[in-house]
């Protein structure tokens, strides 16, 4: 038998029930982004706070002292011009590679095609570590050991195939009577290409173009292997260069662990929801 | 069109793949790297590997990494995606904070585990002593006997936001109508979880269990970054003796024969990926 105030009780239960379910949620989303927080935090630490015991939650008295000193003494500027340029031309090489290919993935039909496609997918997952002893051999060959350009070479086989994927799906999705109305108009084949088509796939490009971005700024073993010169060097090996140790300068790292990740999370903010969509269709489709 | 796209890779992936199997029959030095003629030396490399005392370690650190990886990246990222599902204000927004740790580049995952993790100040030990469940130290990536769960640990944080979204969205793919006839049915949450959810998913959950794999063998740099592969070889897994062996000790044949023998592994679990995905896109 349920009494009346049990009834009560259950609807009381039952109004509250989402936001019950909001702090769990809550909760979750916390304790994950714990690390990250945990990164930032340290990072604008004095050495004796960080060395505190217990450590401090919220920083007490926050200073900037570790990012003045990554920038003046550890090179940070240049390790981000690495990074940056890297990202960058790794970004814009691989997407115009990527769009012809792509294209023609998506409107040709053939089993060559198929057997393409198939070839791209596998292709897609081979990890660096794998590849680096044979990259560097060839480079090596090449003579472009100790090079950017071979960095970057050799992160677009990395980048290349997700973006072939990515766009096919992006070109698939937009009509092809479009660009037939155009040629029953006049319109050549190419122009209609890059008047109609390419403008269309604007998003798509965008996301890929993030994506990519994302992937080639935070490449490592690449770098590491191919280059051994400081100068030339991206921040993830520079990053590395001060946590590879036993006993590492964690104010100073986490400082320049915060600095490096700041263009990752700008992209991912302005972009999450279409991120998070191009993701799901490049894995699944 | 598609020719100079895969022009490049054929000559940036196919290559250095078939190139690969070839040093891995060859004798490689420092030496004779910059020439295309070496000694043939037939499986020799190979034979090396499997003699090396190394080769059982690494061997089982492999499968450790790998299957505690997709396993509990599986159930975990399973679990938020129901949970995120129950539709309550603010979900999205907290799942979209959650995915936004897995585009953080690993070498800073590496790097904030490493000093969360750290033996002295590292807040995890504070965490745990706080708690109650630890009086000393716990030497999380100096203890052999400890640094494999570490990294592990830490990788499973880095992957689960993956496997949750694409997991959520083999969710979203399942009609409502079924789960509320199956309701008026009198089924309850977990009836329908077992006979409504999990096979809907299957096709979707062959697919993220065959990526996850894929991409636990990419752990290098979180591994590198954190522990070596040390504390005595105790986090050594093939990609990263692979690389010791080519750019420690300048054993590019061995280092060929470890890649090689890895990328038929991959291939064929990539192989059985794309069959799941394009057998599912057909439907």
């Amino acid at each position: 038998m349920t009494g009346p105030g049990t009834m009560l009780a259950l609807g009381i239960l039952k109004a509250a029930r989402p936001w019950l379910l909001w702090l769990i949620g809550l909760f979750i989303a916390s304790l994950y982004l714990f690390p990250v927080y945990w990164m930032l935090a340290s990072a604008f630490k004095s050495p004796s706070e960080l060395f505190a015991a217990p450590p401090t939650l919220i920083p007490h008295a926050p200073t900037l002292a570790a990012f003045h000193w990554i920038f003046e003494r550890e090179n940070m500027y240049l390790y981000m011009w690495n990074s940056l340029l890297i990202g960058g031309s790794v970004t814009a090489l691989t997407l115009v590679l990527a769009t012809g290919a792509a294209y023609a993935l998506a409107r040709v039909r053939s089993i060559w095609m198929d057997g393409i496609l198939v070839a791209i997918m596998v292709s897609q997952v081979l990890p660096p570590p794998l590849l680096v002893t044979p990259m560097f051999v060839i480079f090596r060959q090449l003579d472009l050991v100790n090079t950017q350009l071979a960095v970057i070479l050799a992160t677009t086989t990395r980048t290349l195939p997700f973006a072939l994927i990515m766009l096919r799906t992006t070109f698939a999705q937009i009509p092809i009577e479009l660009e037939e109305a155009a040629r029953v108009d006049g319109c050549p084949r190419l122009s209609a290409f890059f008047r109609i088509t390419l403008p269309l796939a604007r998003v798509g490009y965008i996301v890929v173009g993030a994506l990519v971005f994302v992937q080639a700024y935070g490449e490592f073993v690449y770098p590491l292997s191919l280059v051994n010169k400081n100068h030339l060097q991206p921040a993830t090996v520079g990053l590395y260069g001060f946590v590879g140790a036993d006993y590492a300068d964690w104010g100073n790292a986490m400082a320049f662990a915060s600095v490096f990740v700041l263009p990752v999370v700008i992209i991912f903010v302005l972009l999450q929801r279409r991120i998070v969509s191009g993701l799901t269709a490049g894995a699944l489709k | 069109m598609v020719g100079i796209a895969v022009l490049f890779l054929a000559f940036f992936v196919g290559y250095p793949i078939v190139y690969n199997i070839i040093m891995s029959v060859q004798h490689v030095t420092l030496g004779n790297i910059r020439s295309f003629d070496r000694p043939f030396v037939g499986l020799a490399n190979y034979r090396f590997l499997i003699e090396d005392p190394l080769f059982g370690v690494v061997f089982w650190n492999s499968v450790i990494f790998v299957a505690a990886n997709v396993g509990l990246q599986f159930v975990i990222g399973f679990a938020l995606a129901l949970f995120f599902r129950l539709g309550f204000p603010g979900a999205s927004f907290f799942r979209g904070l959650i995915v936004g740790c897995w585009i953080l580049p690993p070498l800073v995952i590496g790097a904030i585990w490493k000093w969360l993790l750290a033996s002295d100040n590292g807040v995890i030990n504070y965490a745990l002593k706080g708690l109650g469940l630890l009086d000393g130290k716990i030497y999380w990536l100096s203890d052999p006997s400890l640094a494999l769960t570490a990294v592990i640990i830490a990788n499973i944080w880095f992957g689960v936001p993956f496997a949750m979204i694409l997991l959520a969205a083999g969710l979203a793919g399942i009609p409502d109508d079924i789960y509320e006839a199956a309701a008026l049915d009198g089924a309850g949450s977990f009836r329908r979880f077992i006979w409504i959810t999990l096979p809907m998913m299957r096709a979707t959950n062959y697919a993220v269990l065959t990526l996850l794999t894929i991409y636990t063998m990419r752990a290098f740099d979180l591994i590198w970054t954190m522990t070596h592969g040390g504390p005595l070889d105790s986090t050594n897994i093939f990609p990263l003796w692979s690389y010791r062996l080519s750019f420690e000790l300048f054993n590019f044949g061995a280092g060929a024969a470890i890649s090689a023998t890895m990328i038929v592994v991959v291939f064929v679990v990539a192989l059985l990926y794309v069959r799941s995905v394009r057998s599912e896109s057909r439907l």
